[in-house]
């Protein structure tokens, strides 16, 4: 089987290379936001931090309300992700145990939503925002993201797995639907409730399109907004401060990453979508 | 009538009510915050607004008939078509070969792969936009000194015609390749083994492996990722553009999500930007009956 083994080799180069392309400008920011402005420009290719320094960090702190926008910004993904949980759990529920009219094109209805374009909504979303008062505010952020279908997608494909007599079952012993919903289903679908969460979460975290709309003043910004004002198409002169805010902004989603990684991955594996 | 009735006869009513109540969440706010605006932006498109003033102007088609008559239209829509084809390359037609090549064809690091494949997925594209504006700056960045090195000249991407559009999918790429490889992997990784090992027994060569055992099998996802990488990639796009060139040099890496945006936020045209987001949604629904009618019909669907 030689020919196996050098398309094996070829494959793995093809790989192993784009890995590198995905992961270099992580590895890059981290190291660069650890160095002297001076030694960044002239050692472009080296971003191991030697000297190292604290400097961008410290410029960085004294220029932009950075706890606070962190802390903004886990309001935002954090509520956005219990409501979204929440919400999308118990319609998933409802559509899974529940017969009633209408239903296939309820849930064809909401699903198909995933495919609407953001500009569609943007306008009369932003009214409304504005009609409550919340421009520049992060419940104007929060509230039209709650409505995404993503999450009932995802919880009802896991809730489909569970044997219906089960449930049937549990009704009999006349058991509130409340408890089969704590008591059997949740714990059932745990994993797909958790993956949904983190990403739901990390999602949010990033988000940039819809906060760049509603917020106005730096002491409301999300990370994402935070980090858009360093960018210049010239790379600009304060450039390892923009990488020292890219690092901040990357710290929580990379963390989830090492820890949940596979748990996702298997997530998706697992469920699938079909 | 049948709400009144007593709980014993009254046992498939209180189902319903609990039913109601369980879905009340959600659709109070999908009403208020999607079907709502969907429907609302429609009745914008038919008349002259800025936003602010107390008065909208009822125009007909006026604004679809200015948006189309744009000397800046042909383009954009060149630019969206431009940006739709290069994404479905990098992001569903590479993935997909990755997703096999990882699945059937290699068997060590193929964990380390799949993880590290992932990783970007999780950064806020805002970071990507920012860090590749770095790397691949056309005078200083690293890239520039290898090509340096290697006597090519790199191009003024963030200034030309074609080489925006490119790299701005490029950037986008970075951040949904991962995504979509993770989906297509285990599409593929749940092909039964033994009709792929009894193919490579008989010795039939991988591509055809791919085409005539892979592909049709993986369908299913492979369609839903089809059209997430259509539907949401532009979406996706808008933030590069946003940050990094707002959607110039003349229009050059516009396209019509941004360009909506743009009608709508920069120059306070409602009209307008409502016209293309309703032109837009049309071109995306009918790639959406295009798929039905020539793909789905081949689907293969497990259950």
């Amino acid at each position: 089987m030689k020919t196996n083994r050098m398309v094996s080799v070829i494959w793995h180069f093809i790989i192993f290379t784009t890995v590198v392309i995905l992961i270099f400008p992580v590895v890059f920011s981290i190291g660069v936001s650890f160095k002297p402005l001076a030694d960044a420009y002239n050692n472009v290719l080296n971003f191991i931090p030697f000297p190292l320094t604290m400097e961008n960090y410290a410029k960085l702190f004294h220029t932009l309300p950075v706890v606070k926008i962190v802390f903004n910004t886990f309001i935002v993904a954090s509520v956005v992700t219990t409501f979204k949980l929440i919400t999308s759990f118990l319609a998933a529920y409802a559509f899974v145990y529940f017969d009633f009219k209408g239903k296939r094109i309820l849930y064809f209805v909401l699903i198909s939503t995933i495919f609407i374009p953001f500009t569609v909504t943007m306008i009369p979303n932003y009214l409304i925002v504005s009609e409550l008062g919340l421009i520049d505010s992060v419940w104007g952020v929060i509230l039209p993201q709650l409505a995404d279908a993503m999450g009932i997608f995802l919880i009802h494909q896991s809730m489909r797995g569970i044997p219906f007599s089960l449930i049937e079952a549990a009704r009999l012993d006349h058991i509130s639907h409340g408890r089969v919903m704590k008591d059997i289903v949740l714990p059932l679908v745990r994993p797909s409730v958790t993956s949904a969460g983190i990403w739901f979460f990390i999602t949010t975290w990033n988000e940039f399109v819809w906060p760049v709309l509603i917020l106005k003043t730096v002491d409301n910004y999300t990370l994402p907004l935070a980090l858009q004002m360093f960018i210049s198409s010239e790379g600009g002169t304060d450039f390892t401060v923009a990488m020292a805010v890219s690092v901040i902004t990357m710290i929580i989603p990379l963390a989830l990453y090492l820890m949940f990684q596979r748990y996702i991955i298997g997530t998706f594996t697992s469920s699938g979508i079909k | 009538m049948e709400l009144i009735r007593p709980v014993k006869t009254g046992f498939r009513v209180s189902q319903k009510a609990i039913a109601r109540l369980l879905l009340f969440p959600s659709i109070l706010l999908f009403s208020v915050f999607t079907f709502w605006p969907f429907l609302y932006t429609i009745y914008l498109s038919f008349f002259d607004w800025n936003m602010v003033s107390p008065k909208k102007k009822f125009v007909g088609f006026e604004n679809y008939v200015h948006v189309l008559t744009d000397p800046n239209f042909l383009k954009i829509a060149v630019n969206t078509f431009l940006y739709i084809a290069i994404l479905l390359v990098i992001n569903f037609v590479v993935p997909y070969i990755f997703a096999f090549v990882i699945g059937i064809v290699l068997k060590k690091w193929t964990s380390f792969y799949k993880g590290s494949l992932f990783l970007p997925a999780f950064i806020s594209l805002v970071v990507g936009s920012i860090l590749f504006t770095w790397i691949l700056n056309p005078v200083s960045g690293p890239v520039a000194l290898i090509f340096g090195w290697l006597g090519w000249e790199m191009p003024v991407w963030n200034k030309a015609q074609g080489w925006v559009i490119l790299v701005l999918s490029l950037i986008t790429s970075w951040k949904v390749f991962g995504y979509n490889f993770v989906l297509l992997y285990a599409s593929v990784n749940g092909i039964s083994k033994e009709v792929i090992e009894a193919a490579r027994l008989d010795n039939i060569p991988l591509w055809r492996i791919f085409f005539r055992i892979v592909l049709p099998m993986s369908s299913a996802t492979g369609i839903y990722v089809l059209i997430m990488t259509i539907v949401q990639g532009l979406q996706y796009v808008f933030t590069p553009v946003k940050v990094i060139t707002q959607g110039g040099p003349d229009y050059a890496s516009s396209n019509l999500i941004y360009h909506s945006y743009h009608e709508a936020f920069v120059l306070f045209e409602t009209g307008h930007s409502a016209a293309l987001s309703v032109i837009t949604m049309m071109i995306f629904i009918l790639l959406l009956v295009l798929e039905f009618k020539f793909v789905e019909r081949r689907v293969y669907y497990e259950n």
